[in-house]
């Protein structure tokens, strides 16, 4: 089953596509875990069908974005140093 | 002499609740609060019914049965009225602000009460105890407040708990806490808190975490002195306002005391070199303003709580939420104190909510010059000045509880040109909506000065002019005959 997810920008471009990119995302599946984040290397496309997770955006002051993205979560990344884990 | 036995004498007679538990039984009781059987979905809804109280000024919701958590419960908004301050205190909750806010300097002008340190058997905060790989932030109830808003609030009625390494002062406050993810919180500390200062005078510079630990579901008086501006430590204060010493004990992995009788507790160490983002929220601004951004980072290691425990919920917005309200009660009392405390004659101090506690509103005999000056720097380079950037002064004829009267004042007998002083460079913080995005970010402020006082260079007779109302300009026979005839007159108006 797909996964949905939801970042925070500034801007749109800062969800450049053709490339990898370094994002906090967080969760929007229904359950215990929604809205928590992880730190993940993505690819974004705003071709809906490009990848399989579904994107959605929200902006500064957390206003939900019109635009919607395809996203593919290539890794989680673990930026907590190692002593606090 | 006789006065002080007096006082210490109803002191002894306070019946507060003592916890959250008793508190909403009072509430249910007075009708001041609901309880809701049906279902209540922790994303959103529960926020939703939260802040349309505040709006209404409804009952204060206790929600008993949230979505995906049995045994949890809600208690939203819990101090957004008067009414519900006063129940707090143990008061009739018919009292009148005046009357709150004369118990409240009252009791905070006792002495302080120690607080007491309870075996773990004894204190229900430890019913539950989730260590290691049980510790997990999800199995609370944790509410999306805001739709929109940055991530689940943990702590919105709360308080952070912290000590000074070096003073060994125990500090309490209100510590926005947001769940990054099950281990994680970021929260909002300004830098001129007490926590603010902490963080940058020692334990940051020296790469040390600092130990915390989170209580939710606080007696309403630990809630209000972990909100109050005090300079008494937040334990002590608790016990000043409760008239009896609260029960503290202590933490399961750090030398923290918490309050023995709250719902949850986390504990956890905060983190000197490692951020997350935290926001955006919604504030009591009645904005989102703050910016999303890397903050405070909060690592948790334990979580303890009570059996069907009862998480407490603050929804910020538009006026009133017990943030605006609690904040502005407060705010007034402790500047009152600070002005009398340097020989100022004040008559009285009031921050009505609906300017989310910015404008301090200075009643005052103007009996030499320079008067509102000196009040204002007294009040803007204190430390309850980053709070508030307006101060007001009023003469001693104006009610300062009545807007229209102080409202009157201001429209009339603030000279632009000499009666409004702005003080640039000032402490600020993130949450204003004026700000620039700069001052924002650097914590930076400016702050003004409304001196609508008449000065006391011009001639009292001839050149301060007369107030014209019904009150101040017949005689007094007049007055009263005009008052009992009123319906005589065919006015069905009530006497006044």
């Amino acid at each position: 089953m797909a996964n949905k997810w939801e970042v925070f920008v500034m801007d749109l471009g800062e969800l450049a596509e053709g490339k990898q990119l370094e994002l906090t995302v967080r969760t929007l599946n229904d359950g215990l875990q929604k809205y928590t984040y992880q730190r993940a290397k993505v690819e974004v496309s705003s071709k809906l069908d490009q990848f399989p997770d579904s994107l959605q955006v929200r902006l500064g002051r957390g206003q939900l974005s019109p635009q919607r993205y395809s996203i593919r979560v290539i890794e989680t990344v673990n930026r907590l140093p190692e002593r606090y884990r | 002499m006789g006065k002080i036995s007096e006082a210490e004498t109803k002191l002894e007679k306070i019946s507060a609740p003592r916890t959250n538990r008793e508190f909403i039984d009072a509430c249910v009781k007075s009708g001041d609060a609901v309880r809701i059987k049906q279902e209540v979905d922790w994303d959103n809804e529960a926020g939703a019914i939260v802040r349309r109280c505040c709006e209404l000024g409804e009952a204060a919701p206790f929600m008993e049965n949230i979505k995906d958590y049995p045994g949890f419960s809600y208690f939203g908004a819990p101090l957004s009225t008067y009414r519900r301050m006063a129940i707090s205190l143990g008061m009739d909750p018919a009292s009148t602000l005046p009357q709150i806010g004369a118990e409240y300097l009252k009791r905070t002008n006792s002495e302080p009460i120690e607080p007491v340190v309870i075996d773990k058997r004894d204190a229900p905060c430890k019913e539950n105890i989730l260590l290691g790989d049980d510790v997990d932030l999800t199995k609370l109830p944790v509410p999306l407040v805001h739709d929109g808003d940055g991530g689940r609030y943990v702590g919105t009625w709360h308080a952070v708990i912290t000590k000074h390494p070096v003073r060994g002062d125990v500090n309490w406050g209100m510590y926005r806490q947001m769940m990054w993810d099950g281990r994680t919180m970021s929260g909002a500390v300004f830098p001129f808190s007490d926590l603010g200062k902490a963080l940058t005078e020692y334990y940051l510079p020296r790469g040390e975490g600092c130990p915390f630990a989170t209580a939710i579901g606080l007696s309403p008086l630990a809630a209000m002195a972990a909100c109050a501006p005090s300079p008494i430590p937040e334990p002590e204060l608790t016990g000043m306002l409760a008239g009896e010493a609260v029960r503290l004990v202590k933490c399961e992995t750090n030398d923290l005391e918490v309050p023995a009788d709250a719902e949850i507790i986390i504990e956890g160490m905060i983190l000197p070199d490692y951020k997350v983002e935290e926001g955006p929220f919604g504030e009591y601004t009645g904005y989102r303003t703050s910016p999303r951004d890397f903050r405070v980072t909060f690592r948790v290691d334990a979580i303890t709580y009570r059996n069907n425990a009862t998480m407490t919920i603050s929804n910020m917005g538009v006026p009133q939420d017990e943030g605006q309200l609690l904040r502005s009660f407060s705010l007034g009392l402790e500047l009152e104190k600070l002005l009398k405390s340097q020989g100022i004659p004040v008559t009285g101090v009031y921050m009505h909510p609906r300017s989310t506690h910015h404008m301090m509103i200075v009643g005052v005999k103007p009996t030499y010059a320079g008067i509102a000056m000196q009040i204002a720097q007294l009040a803007f380079g204190s430390k309850l000045g980053p709070w508030f950037h307006m101060v007001m002064v009023v003469d001693d004829q104006t009610d300062i509880f009545n807007w229209d009267e102080v409202y009157h004042a201001f429209c009339t007998r603030c000279n632009p040109e000499r009666g409004i002083h702005v003080f640039k460079n000032t402490t600020g913080t993130a949450l204003y909506p004026h700000a620039t995005p700069h001052d924002r970010k650097y914590s930076i402020g400016s702050q003004v000065l409304f001196d609508c006082l008449w000065p006391v260079d011009w001639d009292k007779t001839n050149d301060v002019p007369t107030l014209v109302s019904f009150k101040s300009v017949y005689p007094k026979d007049i007055q009263e005959k005009v008052v009992d005839n009123w319906a005589n007159y065919g006015f069905r108006g009530a006497k006044k």
